[in-house]
């Protein structure tokens, strides 16, 4: 008699769980964010997910990018693709063209997406016309960030604003026995440094080039001016140590007085309070020099895409995570730690990190002089392949000090060539 | 040889279908293993062959576009780097193995004392992935950890090992990474083989008064040539497809200096999305390995004619 | 044989020689000695760190006597440290790689078997061209094979699974079991199937009766080849299944290869030693029959 009861109540229970089941959200969503401050991020997200009723898991690829992606191909090419991924710029308009991703017009007009994200980021995550993906952060590229410590001792009182005065200030800092550019040797580290070198001097080559693609423009003289720039920072103002440093080591460089000056998306800010420093008695953040005399802004944004699913459990979680990704609350807390700001421009940053404030003012300044650009060391701008082969040869430039400007700029032109 | 000779009758004599059956299990019973494996070697080999002459870039696709993607390979000077290093590696990866496996080889053949001992020390590195491999010898080249930090601290201040982090170099690094990894397995196939030659051979070597030098060089390794071939085959389909030493130890770096065909091929086809293009580089390399075993082919069959025409 | 050689030229030669062989006997003492220490830097260095404190490997570098002893770097890879997103150690890895390995090595070594019995005893018109076919997947390189996996493990409904995992080494194991049995096989003599023939034994009883005893040193060598090859295999692993599921190489890449941290080499340690493990257990046991089997006939 009592087992049966048991046994009724154990069947009557599962049924329950059954039906709950169904009516569940579930997502998977699947990254590159296995470590540290991004890993911490994705988790705060799960935790939200959870307690808003879903079924929260997550894949997270460690490693190479190139890692996700091929999960991500194998995973469609299998039949199953996952029903959240984080993906970026171009990717998304490329995904999207394979027909295989979610519309979410429906929760974005509910929700008015349209007139709270950063405008700049819309064409991005409304490729063809449809809400596919949602923002989770601006990051802000150029951003250069001074030691307090060794600007002192280097006698230098404040961050350099052009790249005249960036090279005055490191002349100073080598005179003091200092390195000026603390730097780890990696291909988007040095693409990074780069594109903010060619935006700094000439914005509108960094249009054609690094936007459009333009290959005429990459083998003007001007490219061969950023390069020249980028060869004497390289040979005088960074140490022989960058290749096979890791990023931690750079960043106590600053930390310790080693080196005056970084040249760092705006992540840097959480890996420095990570670290325990705090601006502006360790560090200082300035935007990186430019020669145009104008609040600038290279945009980068991390962002979530949707893929079609058959189970409505996976489609209910696809509403609910895009929801919450979307929410002032999230936007808040995911980004207060990682250094960037929200993709929504309606939220108070009164208790951010100063410099992500700054980074706020500098997005809607440089949205009215018109000097806002796409990030393409960071994926933002062309297609992957063209940026591929642009890394290369930024990456071979700085690695091999035989290389000329000119011929940096001709191989650039011809390995994006190549790819055409 | 009377045995087989009666077998033979013996098998004449049964019944006829008996020896239908007898002839079909054995084709029914290699069946499964053997169509899964012609899939795994034809069918990937000709779906891939196809694909890298079709315009797929985020995904395969079948559209025919011949030999483009061929074409833009190799106007990619990345790839012609890859291209280069893996014939650089190989070569040096190969050739030392085997002379640093034939060094300990002999040496481990003087009747040393603690033979098991020498043995499993040379050999271990071949149960430990390539991973590991990359990992635990790029702290090793590491100047702030490893072997330049343990020089300069025992007082050479000015002593600097940094093969991985000078992009002319880092080649290097990985060719001798490679080289402790593998030359355990050559030193334990020639140290049987030198074992195997047939001791005759080398008393009438000693009879005509050759001195050990010279009965090496004379008798025994021309008579385990055959071993050395078959280890250096081995050991260059491990180069072919070096991947994961590569992305444990250099990441391809410093800039794009160590690039291999397999780490680009990968990154074609995965992280730039040039399905295509990454199908062409894969094909590239199956014809690198074909380079290498149409003649070790050839040379095994012609060897195996010829002992069946002296035997 | 050439130690029999110097015996005997020893021998034959005046007393003066015997230094010159005394120096000889050092010479290649000091050889192996050197090399010796070259092959054990890397584990010692791996073995003594994951018992060192970190600030000790910071202030001393990697290779040092160690100054410091602790034991908590072990617990920590195993169970606490944070790899990809959780904070669970590479014990669920580990497990996945064990689960992983052992049923792939089994099947894949006696499917190996069978194929090498009936390519070496039971030949047939074409079977030596099948056999070259089937050992060109030796040389296959993995990159090849991974969208047209992709497509056979989704249609299987194995994809992101262990199972899925199992498959793909299994065929891709074929090649090199095929090749080093059949080369053992041919080595038995043809009388002992003939014989067994006229006694009324078939196929497979052939095979069970006959073939299998005689051939632990092959399946050992098969056994030690498989089994190191999946338990170290990187890019299925990554690729094919994801979080829970991953196997133990792609959490070790994980941990080890971070561009962001200084290497956390306290902990790293540990995890390597507990992912080289398994197969030097398997080496260090079976290294021996392991050269003796392939030299028996696998490579030839």
């Amino acid at each position: 008699m009592l087992t049966i009861k048991a046994a009724l109540a154990a069947a009557l229970v599962s049924a329950a769980v059954a039906t709950a089941a169904q009516a569940e959200p579930k997502t998977n969503l699947l990254s590159q964010w296995s470590e540290g401050s991004d890993a911490a991020a994705i988790a705060k997200l799960g935790e939200m997910f959870t307690a808003a009723g879903g079924k929260w898991e997550q894949t997270s690829i460690a490693g190479h990018t190139a890692n996700t992606l091929a999960k991500l191909r194998a995973d469609v090419v299998a039949g199953n693709a996952p029903p959240a991924v984080q993906l970026k710029g171009p990717e998304i308009a490329e995904w999207n063209e394979t027909g295989m991703t979610a519309n979410l017009d429906e929760l974005a007009n509910k929700e008015g997406w349209d007139k709270v994200v950063a405008p700049e980021l819309l064409p991005v995550m409304k490729p063809g016309g449809h809400w596919v993906a949602v923002p989770m952060n601006i990051h802000r590229i150029n951003w250069i960030w001074g030691s307090t410590k060794a600007m002192e001792q280097a006698g230098v009182k404040e961050l350099p604003k052009t790249w005249a005065e960036f090279n005055a200030d490191c002349d100073k800092a080598i005179a003091a026995h200092l390195i000026c550019l603390a730097h780890f040797s990696q291909d988007w580290t040095d693409a990074t440094t780069f594109e903010v070198v060619v935006y700094g001097q000439n914005i509108d080559l960094f249009r054609k080039a690094f936007v459009e693609g333009d290959t005429k423009a990459m083998r003007s003289p001007d490219m061969v001016k950023a390069f020249a720039q980028m060869r004497l920072m390289v040979s005088k103002y960074m140490d022989p140590g960058i290749a096979g440093r890791d990023y931690n080591t750079a960043t106590s460089m600053i930390a310790k007085g080693q080196a005056a000056f970084m040249i760092m998306g705006d992540w840097q800010i959480g890996i420095f309070t990570a670290a325990g420093l705090k601006t502006p008695q360790d560090y200082q953040c300035g935007q990186a020099p430019t020669d145009w005399g104008k609040p600038g802004f290279i945009l980068n944004s991390d962002s979530v895409v949707f893929f079609k699913q058959k189970d409505p459990d996976y489609v209910a979680g696809q509403t609910l995570l895009a929801q919450l990704i979307m929410s002032p609350k999230f936007q808040t807390v995911f980004n207060e730690a990682k250094g960037s700001i929200p993709a929504r421009l309606d939220i108070d940053l009164k208790d951010f990190n100063p410099c992500q404030q700054q980074s706020l003012k500098a997005l809607q300044a440089s949205i009215a002089d018109g000097t806002l650009v796409r990030s393409m060391a960071h994926n933002m701008t062309v297609l992957q392949k063209y940026r591929g082969a642009m890394l290369d040869t930024i990456t071979a430039f700085v690695n091999n000090p035989k290389t000329t400007p000119e011929e940096a700029a001709n191989a650039m032109a011809d390995a994006v060539d190549a790819q055409k | 040889m009377s045995n087989a000779l009666s077998a033979n009758q013996a098998i004449q004599t049964k019944p006829a279908l008996r020896e239908k059956l007898g002839a079909w299990t054995p084709r029914l019973a290699i069946a499964p293993g053997a169509f899964a494996s012609l899939v795994y070697v034809f069918g990937f080999t000709l779906w891939t062959l196809y694909i890298s002459m079709s315009n797929s870039t985020m995904l395969p696709t079948y559209r025919f576009v011949g030999l483009k993607p061929y074409f833009d390979l190799w106007s990619n000077a990345r790839w012609k780097i890859a291209y280069g290093n893996l014939f650089y590696f190989s070569a040096f990866y190969v050739v030392l193995s085997l002379a640093v496996g034939l060094a300990l080889a002999i040496a481990i053949d003087q009747r040393v004392r603690g033979e098991a001992i020498w043995r499993t020390i040379f050999l271990y590195p071949l149960a430990v992935s390539f991973v590991v491999t990359g990992v635990v010898w790029s702290w090793l080249y590491s100047p702030d950890a490893g072997i330049e930090f343990l020089v300069r601290s025992l007082g050479w201040h000015d002593f600097t090992f940094r093969l991985t982090t000078n992009r002319n170099t880092a080649i290097y690094a990985i060719i001798a990474t490679g080289i402790w990894q593998s030359s355990g397995f050559a030193m334990a196939l020639l140290l049987a083989g030198l074992r195997s030659v047939d001791p005759d051979l080398i008393k009438a070597a000693q009879i005509d008064g050759a001195g050990p030098a010279r009965i090496y060089r004379k008798v025994i390794l021309p008579s385990i040539a055959p071993i050395f071939v078959a280890v250096a085959v081995v050991l260059l389909q491990f180069a072919i497809k070096t991947f994961d030493l590569v992305v444990a130890l250099t990441q391809g770096g410093p800039g794009i200096s160590t690039t291999f065909p397999a780490n680009y091929v990968y990154d074609l086809m995965f992280q730039r999305g040039e399905i295509a293009v990454g199908a062409a580089a894969s094909i590239m390399m199956l014809l690198a390995l074909a380079v290498v075993l149409v003649p070790y082919a050839l040379w095994t069959v012609w060897r195996s004619r010829r002992e069946a025409a002296h035997g | 044989m050439v130690d029999a050689t110097l015996d005997l030229a020893l021998d034959s030669q005046a007393r003066g020689e015997s230094l010159r062989f005394a120096l000889r006997r050092v010479a290649i003492y000091a050889f192996l000695g050197v090399f010796a220490l070259i092959y054990l830097l890397p584990l010692f260095v791996v073995v003594a760190n994951s018992f060192r404190e970190l600030p000790e490997i910071t202030q001393n570098g990697l290779i040092a006597l160690p100054h410091s002893f602790s034991l908590k770097a072990w617990p920590q890879a195993w169970a606490h440290y944070c790899v990809a997103g959780t904070c669970e150690g590479i014990k669920r890895n580990f497990f996945n790689s064990l689960y992983m390995t052992i049923p792939a090595t089994i099947a894949s070594t006696l499917i190996g078997a069978l194929n090498g019995y009936v390519l070496s005893k039971w030949r047939f018109p074409g079977s030596e061209t099948l056999f070259v076919c089937i050992v060109l997947g030796v040389f296959m390189p993995g990159q090849v094979a991974l969208l047209p996996w992709a497509y056979i493990l989704g249609a299987l409904r194995l994809s992101n699974s262990v199972y899925g995992l199992i498959l793909v080494h299994v065929i891709q194991g074929l090649s090199f079991t095929t090749l080093f049995c059949r080369n053992y096989y041919i080595n038995i003599p043809d009388d002992l199937i003939k014989a067994a023939r006229i006694d009324g034994a078939g196929f497979w009883r052939i095979f069970f009766k006959i073939i299998l005893p005689l051939s632990p040193p092959i399946l050992i060598v098969t056994v030690i080849w498989q089994f190191t090859g999946i338990w170290n295999e990187f890019l299925f692993g990554v690729v094919f299944t994801g979080g829970t599921q991953q196997p133990i190489t792609a959490a070790l890449v994980a941990l080890a290869t971070s561009q962001m941290n200084a290497h956390p080499y306290d902990v790293a340690s540990a995890a390597v030693m507990i992912g080289a493990i398994p197969p030097l257990l398997i080496y260090l046991f079976g290294g021996k029959y392991f050269v003796r089997g392939l030299t028996q006939g696998a490579i030839k």
